[in-house]
């Protein structure tokens, strides 16, 4: 495993206004503020797999009530990540679960230096939140057919799965299998272009996701988590 | 006006698979097989924010019933739908309105050839379906606060305007409903990320869209 600092996707790192418009840097100090007055149960980080969800009728009905905040920023790489965390996001709140969803965007890295990424987002959380339960979302399968960023994100998922079972607050939840039919294919009915989620795609994820969510919240501090995931 | 060969906004241009999974061109493959086996009498085109309305509910309430086909592709500039539309997006549909919505991911060109981009595509929409009647929306707003986009956009509307004044087919929409509060911010209750649209702010951009297509429906009608 690489160690964090030569691994460049366990490197903070904000991302550059090259737009012109500052609105990655907008978002942020949103969170920030957002840290100020809310007390979440459940945070959720990541990019626009995470940020795409909260624009669903699934985050009104299944997450909100479980006192939910939103910090994905669609395009964030595990570097980005990183830094938001590190710079203000974690400040004045302590959420019992924290859904982790990140590493598609990572294409200047390998498999292994996202999966090192991945994990050095655990560590922090694990650091900065002592107690928090942490749920790591696998990558989901993209592009309409077999191609080499599929199997990066299966090699990701492979290697997070291994790490998140050595450690006892994380749990890893791969949903990449209901996406790809018999025949390799991702249909549009679930990503409408190869990547994003649908309506219906997100119910896909949703329905675990919640059910994980519920079963984690109900455990009291005091109870040995037996759990596998 | 520039010329196609001179504006990089108005010369047809696909998109690089750079990440390596070959979406774009799984997406406008799927464009040009959806328009074999379908009808549609309207048809939108442009980028994220058009693909994206697809996705909301607004759109299987006022679009759907008009028999609506939606070809938009997220980060997609003017040269791309440029590409897109003479590479066999148009050649087996004969809808009466076209609704183009592009421009705001011209990074790096000027009003002036957004602009000229924006009328390339109109052209190539009024020769391939003469029938057809072009609605131009208007670029939005983005950004939390007024920053350089946002003025590009503005002048890429009031040049767009311009042109589209001389056309019988085809005119300009803004769909703005002021996102834009007095002190100069947007909110991310109608632009999440300041830039796409959440449900309700589709909603507000769509009531006025909506009536203009079904105008145009019914005046086309013979």
């Amino acid at each position: 495993m690489s160690h964090e600092d030569t691994n460049p996707a366990a490197m903070p790192e904000p991302v550059e206004d090259v737009q012109g418009d500052a609105r990655w840097m907008s978002q942020h100090n949103r969170f920030v503020q957002e840290c100020k007055d809310a007390e979440p149960d459940v945070l959720f980080v990541g990019d626009s797999m995470v940020q795409l969800m909260q624009q669903q009728e699934v985050w009104k009905e299944l997450f909100s009530p479980l006192h939910a905040l939103n910090f994905g920023i669609a395009g964030d790489t595990t570097c980005n990540v990183l830094w938001r965390l590190q710079n203000g996001e974690l400040q004045n709140i302590r959420p019992k679960v924290v859904v982790v969803w990140v590493g598609t965007n990572n294409h200047q890295h390998t498999a292994e230096q996202v999966a090192g990424g991945v994990m050095e987002i655990v560590q922090l959380l694990m650091n900065q939140i002592p107690h928090t339960k942490i749920i790591l979302l696998g990558l989901l399968p993209r592009g309409e057919r077999q191609n080499p960023l599929r199997e990066k994100n299966a090699e990701v998922n492979r290697l997070l799965r291994a790490s998140a079972s050595r450690l006892s607050p994380v749990q890893f939840l791969d949903l990449s299998s209901d996406f790809t039919h018999s025949d390799g294919a991702v249909s549009s009915r679930d990503m409408f272009d190869y990547l994003h989620l649908t309506a219906a795609g997100y119910r896909k994820v949703a329905r675990p996701l919640h059910e994980l969510l519920l079963q984690i919240l109900e455990e009291t501090p005091e109870e040995k988590q037996t759990t596998l995931a | 006006m520039s010329s196609g060969d001179s504006n990089p906004a108005a010369a047809p241009t696909p998109c690089e698979d750079v990440q390596g999974d070959g979406r774009w061109m799984s997406m406008h493959h799927r464009f040009v097989s959806d328009s074999k086996g379908k009808e549609p009498e309207v048809l939108f085109v442009g980028d994220s924010l058009v693909q994206l309305l697809h996705e909301f509910e607004v759109w299987r309430k006022l679009f759907s019933p008009l028999h609506t086909l939606n070809f938009g592709i997220g980060g997609d500039a003017t040269q791309h739908v440029l590409w897109r539309l003479t590479n066999g997006e148009l050649d087996h549909i004969n809808p009466k309105v076209v609704v183009l919505w592009v421009g705001t991911n011209n990074h790096g060109h000027a009003p002036e050839q957004i602009c000229g981009g924006i009328m390339a595509i109109v052209n190539v929409i009024n020769q391939r379906l003469p029938q057809a009647h072009v609605l131009v929306l208007g670029v939005l707003p983005r950004g939390k606060s007024p920053n350089p986009l946002r003025e590009r956009n503005a002048r890429v509307n009031e040049l767009v305007q311009a042109e589209l004044e001389a056309l019988s087919f085809a005119s300009f929409l803004d769909v703005d409903p002021g996102f834009v509060h007095s002190d100069g911010s947007i909110s991310h209750q109608d632009l999440y990320d300041y830039l796409h649209l959440t449900p309700q702010a589709y909603q507000k951009v769509c009531q006025p869209l909506h009536q203009r297509v079904k105008a145009l429906l019914e005046a086309h009608a013979p």
